[in-house]
């Protein structure tokens, strides 16, 4: 399990950064491995399956990149909606720029950093990185791909490359 | 086509709708994601793209038919983790066993996490999840699934399922057992996943062995899923069948307001118990997806 300092030093960030309430991770267990930080709601089971060898618990919230520490899509995904600051609205040629490895200019009054990116108000899409008034992408580029950014009709979704999916039976 | 099952032309009522209906392309069926966004907002956002949904029953407004869409995971809305693009009879399991919230759950055969995720969907993301599966190579699509959808209340394990440790017990326990993927036969006969006879006859010990495994790891008031998405009553009936001869255990009877059939409690020379009849047995004639097998088994009082 992460320490305290970790944890605080964590979800401060996240509220201080994005407004998103420290006390939400309040239900939630941090662990740390080598480069990351996981998330796993508390249970009273958790215990019980302690002894269990698991290969991997939780979702997965923040990475170490370098000396940084970065909050993931998926947790950025999850918690992003209750983001009150350092979020921005963009829209699919936006996003296509980004994907692309083009700069967005923005006039935010923010310190240069990471920034929440939604397509709306409350769906958010993942990050980009703030530096010298303009954004750049954090978004993972292979996961979207360029059938997702056509807003045409599904018929034209369909005649692009279609991408077979992990669907379950 | 003709003569394609046709060991099961006893059994399966309609036959030759059954055969019918094999011809047909499976249809594409989504699972909206309620973890993550409301089902309202969804369809809205679908419908803007002039994707069309249609509820797949009024009891659930998270299971829709999509007819013209052939890749869900070509959508903005797959990468965000709003849909899951999953069969609905396969849905349907999770659905059966209803598992509430704060409890903990077992999923012997998780992978590719489909049912793991519907688990936690319907736990409001409470409580916890052991998703196992035996191949790490699984666990890749697995951790990707449960990620995508915003998971936050499981852990993945290794263990073979027949062995998976006995030192606790769960309140819920979902055995998808590996079978010969019978009922898949439509979305797979250009693949390999559809074994025909190939290793059919070892699978039985198998699931038996799991199912065993599974009623044991239950705590009392526990209850347990076992489902097959195969029509072979080898792997289905006789297998339950061996559990309720050498366990304390019980068929419930399953409501999820879509068309099945009864459990069969006679194939060629073999009697099976007759609470059978309360497992469900889903075909595509009569329910337009993956044909499935499920029996819903709790403790004897």
């Amino acid at each position: 399990m992460a320490g305290e300092d970790d944890r605080s030093h964590l979800f401060s960030y996240i509220e201080n950064r994005f407004g998103i309430p420290e006390t939400l991770f309040d239900d939630y267990l941090l662990f740390n491995t080598k480069r990351s930080w996981v998330l796993l709601k508390k249970s009273l089971h958790i215990e019980t399956a302690s002894h269990l060898k698991v290969s991997k618990v939780g979702l997965r919230a923040f990475q170490r990149v370098g000396n940084f520490v970065k909050p993931t899509t998926r947790f950025i995904q999850t918690f992003g909606r209750f983001a009150s600051k350092a979020k921005l609205q963009i829209n699919m040629v936006q996003l296509r720029t980004l994907l692309e490895g083009g700069e967005i200019p923005v006039d935010l009054k923010l310190d240069n950093g990471y920034v929440v990116l939604a397509a709306s108000a409350n769906r958010v899409l993942g990050l980009g990185f703030l530096i010298n008034g303009k954004i750049r992408s954090q978004l993972p580029k292979k996961e979207i791909r360029s059938a997702m950014l056509n807003m045409a009709s599904n018929k034209t979704i369909v005649s692009q490359n279609q991408h077979k999916e992990d669907s379950s039976c | 086509m003709t003569g394609l099952f046709e060991e099961y032309s006893e059994i399966i009522p309609d036959f030759f709708l059954f055969q019918e209906s094999l011809q047909r392309p499976i249809p594409t069926h989504l699972r909206i994601n309620r973890m993550l966004i409301e089902p309202a907002s969804l369809i809205h956002l679908l419908e803007k793209k002039g994707i069309q949904l249609i509820q797949s029953s009024r009891r659930y407004d998270t299971l829709y038919l999509a007819p013209e869409l052939t890749s869900p995971g070509n959508l903005l809305e797959y990468f965000l983790g709003y849909i899951h693009p999953q069969a609905l009879t396969s849905s349907i399991a999770a659905l059966a066993l209803a598992p509430k919230d704060s409890s903990y759950l077992l999923d012997m055969c998780a992978a590719p996490g489909g049912k793991s995720s519907h688990c936690a969907q319907l736990m409001n993301n409470t409580g916890l999840i052991v998703s196992n599966d035996l191949y790490a190579s699984r666990h890749i699509s697995l951790g990707h699934t449960l990620s995508r959808l915003g998971v936050l209340n499981a852990v993945v394990t290794g263990y073979q399922a027949q062995e998976f440790p006995l030192k606790q017990r769960f309140d819920y326990v979902l055995a998808d057992v590996p079978c010969s993927c019978e009922g898949k036969f439509r979305k797979t006969r250009d693949t390999s996943s559809y074994r025909e006879n190939k290793g059919k006859e070892k699978l039985p010990d198998l699931q038996k062995k799991i199912i065993l495994r599974g009623f044991d790891l239950l705590q009392e008031n526990g209850q347990m899923l076992y489902s097959t998405c195969t029509y072979n009553p080898e792997e289905n009936e006789s297998v339950v069948n061996v559990l309720l001869k050498e366990r304390d255990a019980e068929l419930l009877p399953i409501d999820v307001g879509f068309d099945f059939e009864p459990g069969i409690t006679e194939w060629k020379d073999n009697k099976y118990d007759k609470q059978l009849k309360n497992a469900v047995r889903f075909y595509p004639h009569r329910t337009d997806s993956v044909g499935f097998f499920m029996a819903r088994i709790g403790r004897r009082r």
